[in-house]
Formats: C-alpha cells, sequence, structure tokens
C-alpha cells in the first residue's frame, strides 16, 4: 500500500481541529495541526504536506498571511481555505491569492473530506494550481481573474457581475461536478436552496455569451438532477 | 411639510402690514372729519394693535416650533442610524461567534456517526444533526439580513411577469409538490408589467419567502393567489392565501426579526423569513404591506418601484 497523503490542517481553535483530525485521519489521510500561521508555515518545511486546510480567521497571523507566503515563496502545495461566509470579498480573494478552493464555516466534515479529494485528484505536485495564474484559457475563451475581464474569440465580452464569478470559480474547478448548492454557496454566500433559478439564469447568461449550446457544449454541460460541469480544457496563459 | 409652514408664516405677516396699513390711513382720515368719530377709531385701533400683536406672537412661536420639530427629527434620524449600525455589528458578531462551535459540534456528530450505534443513539444523533443544521440556517439567515444593509446591489433590468411565471412553474415541477393550489395572476391587457430594476436573485429570495410563507400557514386543499399589478409608480406582488391568517395585534410585529407569531407554533423556521423580505425591500426603495384575517387568510405585497 503506498503512502497515506499528508494534510496540515491550521486553525486557531483547538475545539475543531481535535474534531476535523481524527475525522480525516479515518478518512485515510495523515494529519498535522497548526494552531497558528508560524507553526503552519514551519511545518510546511518539515511535514511537506500534500495538501493544507487553512482556516482565514487566525490571530496574529490570518490565513491569507500564510497562502500570500506560501505562494510568494513558489510553494504550490493545493490549499482549501475555510472562510468566513459572510465576508463575500474575502471569498473571491481566496481564489485570486492562489487558494485551491474554499468553503464556508460552518460545513458539514463530508464535504470538506469530498473537497480535499477534488482538489488533490487536479493537483500536480511541484507545479502551480490554475487558482495562481492570473490569465486562464479554455479554446477560444480567456479569463482575466486581475482584471476580471473575459474575451471569447479575441473580444472582450460583457458579464454581469455574478455570472463573471461563477465563470471564475466554474473554470478553477475544471472537470468537477458542480452542484447548484455549492456553486450557490461559493459564488452567492447562501447556504440553502432557493430554487435552481437562481444558478440557471447566469449559466443561461453565460451560454450566451460563449455561444454554448446545451446539447453539445465546448464549455458548460448540465449534469442532470445534480448541477453543472466546467468540460473545457483550462490551461494558463501569461 | 416644512414649506407649508413657512407659506403660513408669510401670509400672516404680510397680512399684518396690510392690516397696519389700513389703520394709519383710517386714524388719519377720521382726525379730520369728526372728532367723536377719532375716538372710536382709537377703540377700533386698539382692537387691531391687540390683533396684530396676536399675530406677531404666534408668528414666532411657530418659526421656533418648526426650528425645534427639525432638531428633533435630524437627532431622531441620526439615533436611527446609530441603532442601525449597532444591530449591524451585533449580528456580525453574533454570526461569527456561533460559526466556529457549530462547525466544532456538526464535525463530532459526524465522528460519532457509524453503523454499529443501537437504534436508540443512533435516532439521538440524527436529531441533534437536523437541529444543529437548522441553527446553521438560522445563522446563515442572520447573517443574510446583516450583509444586505452594505451589500451592492447587482442591479438589472427584472421582468416580474417571467420571474413569477417560473417561481411558480419550479414549485409545480418539485420533487415534492405542493398539495396546495397554486395561481398566478399577471396582466398581459391593455399591457404587460413595465420591467423594474432591481437585483433580480434577491427579488426572488424575497418572493419565494413569501411564497414559503403562505406554504406553511396553509393546509392542503387551500388556495395560494400570487398576483402582480402596476400600481401608478409602483408594481404590487401580492401573495394571498387562504390560511389561518394573523392576528390584528401581531401584524406589525411579525416583520421583527426572530418574533414568531401566536400561529406558528409547530411549524418550522426561523422567524427571519418576513424580515428578510421587508430588508430586501427597503433596500430597493420599496415597501411591504399585510392584511389579514384570523380564520380567513393572509395577503403579503411587495410595492416595487418602477423606474
Amino acid at each position: 500500500m503506498e503512502n497515506p497523503q499528508k494534510i496540515l490542517l491550521v486553525d486557531d481553535e483547538q475545539v475543531i481541529t481535535d474534531r476535523l483530525g481524527p475525522f480525516l485521519y479515518r478518512a485515510g489521510y495523515q494529519v498535522q495541526v497548526a494552531k497558528d500561521g508560524d507553526r503552519a508555515l514551519a511545518l510546511v518545511e518539515t511535514f511537506l504536506p500534500d495538501l493544507i486546510v487553512l482556516d482565514v480567521m487566525m490571530p496574529l497571523m490570518g490565513g491569507r498571511e500564510v497562502l500570500r507566503q506560501l505562494r510568494g515563496g513558489e510553494n504550490w502545495t493545493p490549499v482549501i481555505m475555510l472562510t468566513q461566509v459572510g465576508e463575500s470579498s474575502e471569498r473571491t480573494m481566496a481564489l485570486l491569492e492562489g487558494a485551491d478552493d474554499y468553503i464556508n464555516k460552518p460545513f458539514d466534515s463530508n464535504e470538506l473530506a469530498a473537497r480535499i479529494k477534488a482538489v488533490l485528484r487536479r493537483a500536480h505536485p511541484g507545479q502551480p494550481p490554475l487558482a495562481v495564474a492570473e490569465r486562464l484559457r479554455s479554446g477560444d475563451l480567456v479569463v482575466d481573474r486581475v482584471r476580471q475581464r473575459v474575451y471569447f474569440r479575441t473580444k472582450e465580452i460583457e458579464l454581469s457581475p455574478k455570472a463573471l464569478s461563477l465563470l471564475s470559480y466554474m473554470i478553477v474547478h475544471p472537470e468537477e461536478l458542480l452542484t447548484r448548492e455549492r456553486l450557490l454557496d461559493a459564488v452567492w454566500g447562501w447556504d440553502f436552496p432557493v430554487g435552481t433559478r437562481t444558478v440557471d439564469t447566469r449559466i443561461a447568461e453565460l451560454r450566451k455569451a460563449l455561444e454554448d449550446d446545451p446539447q453539445d457544449p465546448i464549455f458548460i454541460e448540465t449534469a442532470p438532477g445534480l448541477g453543472y460541469r466546467f468540460i473545457g480544457r483550462v490551461e494558463k496563459t501569461i | 411639510m416644512r414649506q407649508q409652514q413657512w407659506w403660513r408664516i408669510a401670509i400672516i405677516l404680510i397680512s399684518a402690514i396690510i392690516l397696519g396699513g389700513i389703520y394709519y390711513l383710517l386714524t388719519r382720515v377720521n382726525l379730520l372729519i369728526n372728532p367723536t368719530l377719532y375716538l372710536r377709531g382709537r377703540l377700533s385701533a386698539l382692537l387691531i394693535w391687540s390683533w396684530f400683536l396676536l399675530l406677531v406672537i404666534s408668528a414666532t412661536h411657530m418659526i421656533f416650533q418648526t426650528k425645534r420639530r427639525n432638531k428633533y427629527s435630524e437627532e431622531l434620524e441620526k439615533l436611527r442610524y446609530e441603532n442601525k449600525i449597532t444591530r449591524h455589528r451585533f449580528l456580525q458578531r453574533l454570526d461569527h461567534e456561533l460559526k466556529n462551535p457549530l462547525t466544532a459540534i456538526r464535525a463530532g456528530l459526524t465522528n460519532v456517526t457509524s453503523d454499529h450505534l443501537s437504534d436508540y443513539v443512533a435516532k439521538e444523533i440524527t436529531a441533534i444533526q437536523s437541529q444543529a443544521v437548522r441553527i446553521s440556517r438560522l445563522v446563515a439567515d442572520l447573517r443574510k439580513i446583516a450583509s444586505l444593509e452594505d451589500m451592492t446591489l447587482e442591479v438589472m433590468e427584472i421582468s416580474i411577469t417571467d420571474l413569477l411565471q417560473e417561481t411558480v412553474d419550479s414549485l409545480k415541477s418539485r420533487n415534492n409538490p405542493v398539495d396546495q393550489e397554486l395561481i398566478l395572476i399577471t396582466p398581459s391587457a391593455p399591457w404587460p408589467l413595465p420591467p423594474i430594476l432591481g437585483d433580480p436573485d434577491l427579488i426572488l429570495l424575497a418572493v419565494l419567502n413569501l411564497i414559503d410563507n403562505a406554504l406553511k400557514f396553509t393546509d392542503p386543499g387551500d388556495t395560494i393567489e400570487i398576483r402582480a399589478s402596476e400600481e401608478g409608480k409602483y408594481i404590487a406582488i401580492e401573495v394571498a392565501d387562504t390560511g389561518r391568517g394573523i392576528p390584528e395585534e401581531e401584524q406589525d410585529r411579525i416583520w421583527e426579526e426572530l418574533y414568531r407569531g401566536s400561529q406558528s407554533h409547530g411549524i418550522a423556521g426561523s422567524g427571519l423569513g418576513l424580515p428578510l423580505v421587508k430588508s430586501i425591500v427597503n433596500i430597493h426603495r420599496g415597501r411591504v404591506t399585510l392584511r389579514s384575517k384570523p380564520g380567513r387568510g393572509s395577503v403579503f405585497c411587495i410595492y416595487l418601484p418602477i423606474p
């Protein structure tokens, strides 16, 4: 049997790490816990985790600062941020600063396990993840994540802010099944079902702008009854 | 209001000046013609003078009163604003302080769940789990209300007709279809509803909350009628039901956060649905109204301005 993958769990609330640590251990990972940013950065060097679960709100050094230092030092270890759902700017920033995914507190541990699995599957060890790229390309589509602009067939296209956030989220999670609930939580910050319309109208807006035929899609595929999947091949551009 | 006050004061002052002029002319003329008439003139002059004095006093009084009232309403406005900020901060802190314990509780419950539990323990854990989720939802609703006040609206043109049609369609095609009769009435003649400007996600959230509320307080076989109409400068969206209605003394309070009416015992809910509706409508510069008769039903109405 190959060595279990290593997860570094960073949260200042011991009551949370005491619960999640054993849970992730039982899920088959080797787990180390850090209770602040300094210890986390030190453990990254010695423990060499395959993935870091990082809380945003910590005294002294917050999760975002830890992430900035990691990425600044060209460390591409995948990171899942534990964010505060109230701050929508915080969520967008997490992805922009190079986190691979984020999950809003309070969350279900099983959902965290699913996200960890998805991020690890997508990760290419030692290589920067899609989330650190300034611009991403998929066929004729280019998303400039820093300037929040979208180009299709070299022409800039106008999208509503929500559709843009949705596209930005989907394009860094290619090939992953994104349920409507997850998209609502990630893009809108709503963690309860409000019907399907909210997500569906924005998907329709994206499809129209990208001339994507729902029956024969190049970019966004519908998973009937479940959600959506970004199926275009995504690459980093300079 | 204030402008009217000033007009009244101006009219009083002008009439006082005119009356003073008439008095002056009268005394001059009388003195020349007849001395007894002159005396009588003095008497009427006294009357006119006292009237004039009264006018001046009441005018000054009015000026001071307006000033005082203005100052008072300014202070009231300031106080209300401060209250709003404090309340907002309180909701944010509450939300923040509840998140970590909830994450821990839910993670702990997942940890102790396994296939080897006795039926009794498994049942208890499931019950605690669903309550933890319920609190999570409550926290989410609280946060939504708090964040509504300073969020940037994503304003675009919305067709209320389409929005309502799709909402009703999606409710009817749900996995567990509703037992109440859902009726949607939107005008098409002589013209359809004009579009409004707003955040479509929030407007939808408000409408869904009202319908959800109606579904909760009605029984199978009841009717829920969703009507939209043009009322002057507003579009009125009404959600009417033949449910149990709301006692008059509770009708003002149901818009308050966490208030649960006497009819809501045994019905799941956070007491935050209607306050959320009110907040959403307020930030769109609209207003909400309620008409209800216990035992007959309720009509909740949202007015949204037409640009």
